[in-house]
C-alpha cells in the first residue's frame, strides 16, 4: 500500500489545520486529535517500502544521456523512515495525550503546533528533493518557536525570538546552499544530483561545490543545534513545557539525522566533509556535557546533555562506514526515546514542587518514588549502561571508532559517557536522595496519570531496544549498506 | 540599461533603509528595495515570481513592519 | 550578455552582505528584520538568477511555438518556482518575529535588542 506514503504527512497536516480552524468545539477537538494522534504511529507500520511520486510523474529516462530524471518530488520510504516515523508518531501520541487529559480547556493553536511539527519532521525524513527539505525545515522552525512561545515559563517570548532571529539567518544561507547546487546540476532531486555527481559531469573539487557544502552544512548546525548554537538550543528546551521539550528534542534529532544523511549521500566524495561532521560533533559532546555539569536548572541541564548526545550520533555519521552509520542513527532512535522519558519525568517534578533549581530540591523519592525510578533508568540509559538501550548504541560507536582506527575518538566517547552517568546522578541524588530541605513545599498533588502512561510506554522501548538491538540495528544496517553502494 | 538602474534602487534603498533614525521612513524605503526587485524579476524573464514579489515585497512587508512600528514606537532609540 | 548575470550575482551578495551586517551589529529590533528580509530577498535574487537566460524568452509555452525552439531559448523555470515559495516563507517568517517583537514590547517599552534580548540564563542564577 504504497498510497499511504504521502498519508503520513497529510494526516497530522490536515488534522493541524482542521483542528486550528474548528478550535471552538471543545469535545470535539479533543476526541478528534486523540484518533489522529492514535493513528499517527499506525500509518507507518502498515505501509509498505516504496517511493512515491506525487502528481504520479514516474521517472524519465534521457535518450541521449541515458541518465534517470526525477521530474517530481519523491518521497522514500524505507526501513529507517518507518522505524523513525513509527517512534515519533508514538512520541507525538503520547504528548497529546498528556497535554488532552492536563488540560479541560484545549488550545487549537498549540495542538496545530504540535501536528505541523510532527508533519513536518516526517516530510523531512521521507522526503528526496532538496528544496522540499528546505521548505519543511523553514516550517519545523516555525512549528518549534510556536511550541516554545506558547509556554507558560518566564522568558520564553524572548527565547522564542532569538531563535527565530538565529533561524531566520540560517535558513537563506542553506537556501544559497540550495542555490550553488541547483546553479551546478540543474536539480534538486538528491538521486539525480548524486548519479551527476558519480558520472563526474560536474568537478567536485570547484569551490563552487565546497561553498555549497558551507552553507549548507551552517543551516544543519542550526538546525540541529550542534555549536555553536548549543547555547539557544538546550535554552529552547528549558523553556518550552516539559511535554513540548520532549516533542522539540525528537524534531531535532529528526531533522538532524534527516539532512545530514542527504548530505552525506552528496558530498561524502570530499574528504573534508567527514573531518568537518567528526570536528563539530566532538566539540558539541565536550561542550554538551561540561555545561550539563555547570548548570542548577535541572531542564537546562537535559537540555545540555541532548545537545551532547547530538555528538554521538555525528560522530557515527562523520566516520563513514556502514557500521558506524548504522551506530549513529541507532544512537538517534535510543535518545529520541531517553530524553522524552527524561523531559516529562522531570515535567512531573515541576508540576508537583514548582521549583527547577536542584540546589532548593531533595528528598522527592519519598513523595514520588515511581518517578523517581523510571528517571533513574532513563538517566542511565542515557549514559550507557547495560542492559539498556544506550549502551548498546554506544558500544557500537566505540567498536565502530575503534575499527575505523581511531582509538582516541572511542576512549573520548566513553569518557564522554562517563561525564554525563556523573552529571546525571549528581542531579538525581540532589533531587531525590538527599534530605529533603525545610523550605521545600511539595504541593500534595498526584503526577498526572497520563505522564506516568507516557514513562511507561517509553520505558518499554529502551529496555525492549536495549535487549533486541538486532531488531532495528539489522534494518538500519541493510538501509546504510543501500546507501553507500 | 533598466536592469542596472533597478539594481542600484535596490541597494541604495536598502542601505538608506538601515540608517534612517525614523522606522516608518525604514519601512516604506524597504517597500522601495522590495517593488524594484519585482521590476527585476519581471526583466529576468520570471513573471509569476514578479507578481508574488511585488504583492509581497512592496505592499505586504512595509505594511507588516509599518503596523509594527505604529504599535511599538517610531524612534530608533 | 553575462555581465547581467553577474551584475545581479552581485546585487545579491550586496543585499546579502547589507542584510547580514544589519542582522548582526543594529541594535534596534525592527532594523534586524528589516535586515534579516534583505538577506531573504538576496537569495531569492541569487536563485532567480541562476534560471534567468539573457536574451531569452519567459518560460511559457505559448500556442504555436516550436517545442524546440522554445526548449533552447526559454529560461529554466525550475528556480522561478523554487522561489514563489520561498519569498512566502519568507513574509511568513517576519509576521511571526514582529509579533513577537510586538508582544515584547509591551513588556519592556524598548525596541533595544541589548535590553530586550539580554541574556537570562545568568540573570536568574543571580537574582535569587
Amino acid at each position: 500500500m504504497n498510497e499511504l506514503i504521502p498519508l503520513m504527512v497529510i494526516v497530522p497536516m490536515m488534522a493541524a489545520l482542521l483542528i486550528s480552524a474548528f478550535s471552538k468545539f471543545d469535545k470535539v477537538i479533543k476526541v478528534f486529535a486523540f484518533v489522529v494522534a492514535l493513528c499517527l504511529p499506525i500509518i507507518p507500520l502498515l505501509s509498505n517500502y516504496g517511493v512515491h511520486y506525487f502528481g504520479g510523474y514516474a521517472p524519465i529516462v534521457d535518450n541521449i544521456t541515458n541518465i534517470l530524471y526525477h521530474p517530481a518530488i519523491t518521497y522514500s520510504f524505507n526501513f529507517p523512515q518507518q522505524i523513525f516515523i513509527g517512534m515519533v508518531g508514538i512520541l507525538t501520541f503520547l504528548v497529546v495525550f498528556i497535554y488532552l487529559t492536563k488540560y479541560t480547556k484545549v488550545s487549537g493553536p498549540y495542538l496545530f503546533l504540535l501536528f505541523m511539527g510532527t508533519a513536518a519532521v516526517t516530510a523531512l525524513i521521507l522526503t528526496d528533493d532538496i528544496f522540499h527539505m528546505f521548505v519543511f525545515f523553514e516550517i519545523l522552525a516555525l512549528a518549534q518557536v510556536g511550541i516554545v512561545a506558547a509556554s507558560s515559563i518566564d522568558y520564553s517570548y524572548e527565547m522564542a525570538l532569538k531563535y527565530m532571529i538565529l533561524g531566520s539567518i540560517g535558513s537563506p544561507i542553506m537556501l544559497l546552499g540550495i542555490g550553488f547546487l541547483l546553479a551546478m546540476t540543474g536539480t534538486v532531486n538528491i538521486t539525480d544530483i548524486v548519479a551527476i555527481i558519480r558520472d563526474g559531469i560536474i568537478s567536485t573539487s570547484s569551490p563552487m561545490f565546497f561553498l555549497s557544502l558551507a552553507l549548507i552544512f551552517f543551516g544543519w548546525l542550526y538546525a540541529s543545534g550542534l555549536p555553536p548554537f548549543h547555547t539557544i538550543k538546550s535554552g529552547i528546551y528549558s523553556k518550552a513545557e516539559p511535554h513540548g521539550a520532549a516533542l522539540l528534542q525528537s524534531f531535532t534529532v529528526i531533522s538532524m539525522i534527516s539532512i545530514v544523511i542527504i548530505m552525506f549521500r552528496i558530498y561524502s566524495v570530499l574528504p573534508i566533509f567527514e573531518v568537518l561532521i567528526v570536528l563539530f560533533s566532538v566539540l558539541a559532546m565536550i561542550l554538551g556535557v561540561s555545561l550539563a555539569l555547570t548548570q542548577t536548572d535541572f531542564r537546562r541541564m537535559i537540555g545540555f546533555l541532548a545537545v551532547g548526545e547530538l555528538g554521538f550520533i555525528g560522530l557515527g555519521i562523520g566516520l563513514g562506514t556502514q557500521y558506524a552509520i548504522t551506530a549513529g542513527l541507532f544512537q538517534a532512535l535510543n535518545e529520541i526515546v531517553i530524553t522524552a522519558l527524561l523531559f516529562i519525568g522531570f515535567g512531573a517534578i515541576v508540576n508537583a514542587t514548582n521549583e527547577v533549581d536542584t540546589r532548593k530540591l531533595g528528598g522527592l523519592l519519598a513523595s514520588h518514588p515511581k518517578v523517581g525510578i523510571m528517571l533513574l533508568i532513563g538517566g542511565l540509559a542515557m549514559a550507557g549502561v547495560p542492559p539498556l538501550s544506550g549502551f548498546q548504541s554506544k558500544l557500537m560507536l566505540v567498536q565502530a571508532s575503534l575499527s575505523c582506527g581511531y582509538p582516541e575518538l572511542s576512549i573520548l566517547t566513553i569518557m564522554v559517557s562517563i561525564a554525563t552517568f556523573v552529571v546525571f546522578v549528581k542531579t538525581f541524588y540532589s533531587m531525590f536522595l538527599r534530605p529533603k530541605p525545610h523550605d521545600l513545599e511539595v504541593v500534595d498533588k498526584d503526577v498526572p496519570r497520563a505522564m506516568i502512561f507516557a514513562m511507561v510506554v517509553l520505558l518499554i522501548i529502551i529496555v525492549a531496544l536495549g535487549i533486541f538491538p538486532d531488531v532495528v540495528t539489522n534494518g538500519i544496517s541493510n538501509f546504510v549498506g543501500g546507501m553507500l553502494h | 540599461m533598466l536592469d542596472y538602474i533597478l539594481m542600484i534602487i535596490i541597494v541604495v534603498s536598502a542601505i538608506l533603509a538601515l540608517i534612517q533614525k525614523d522606522l516608518l521612513k525604514a519601512a516604506i524605503l524597504t517597500g522601495f528595495s522590495g517593488g524594484a526587485l519585482a521590476v527585476l524579476f519581471q526583466i529576468m524573464l520570471a513573471p509569476d515570481v514578479a507578481l508574488t514579489q511585488a504583492i509581497v515585497g512592496a505592499a505586504i512587508v512595509p505594511v507588516f513592519i509599518a503596523l509594527a512600528v505604529k504599535k511599538t514606537q517610531r524612534g530608533d532609540a | 550578455m553575462a555581465h547581467t548575470q553577474l551584475a545581479v550575482l552581485f546585487t545579491s551578495v550586496a543585499l546579502i552582505v547589507i542584510g547580514l551586517y544589519a542582522a548582526i551589529f543594529v541594535d534596534n529590533i525592527i532594523k534586524k528584520i528589516i535586515g534579516i528580509s534583505f538577506i531573504e530577498e538576496g537569495a531569492n535574487l541569487f536563485i532567480v538568477g541562476i534560471g534567468y537566460k539573457p536574451g531569452g524568452i519567459v518560460p511559457i509555452l505559448m500556442p504555436g511555438m516550436n517545442s524546440t525552439w522554445f526548449a533552447s531559448n526559454a529560461s529554466y523555470p525550475l528556480p522561478y518556482g523554487l522561489v514563489l515559495t520561498s519569498i512566502v516563507i519568507g513574509a511568513s517568517t517576519l509576521a511571526v518575529m514582529l509579533a513577537l517583537v510586538m508582544v515584547l514590547y509591551r513588556r519592556y517599552g524598548t525596541l533595544s535588542t541589548s535590553v530586550m534580548l539580554a541574556d537570562t540564563s545568568h540573570q536568574e542564577e543571580y537574582d535569587e
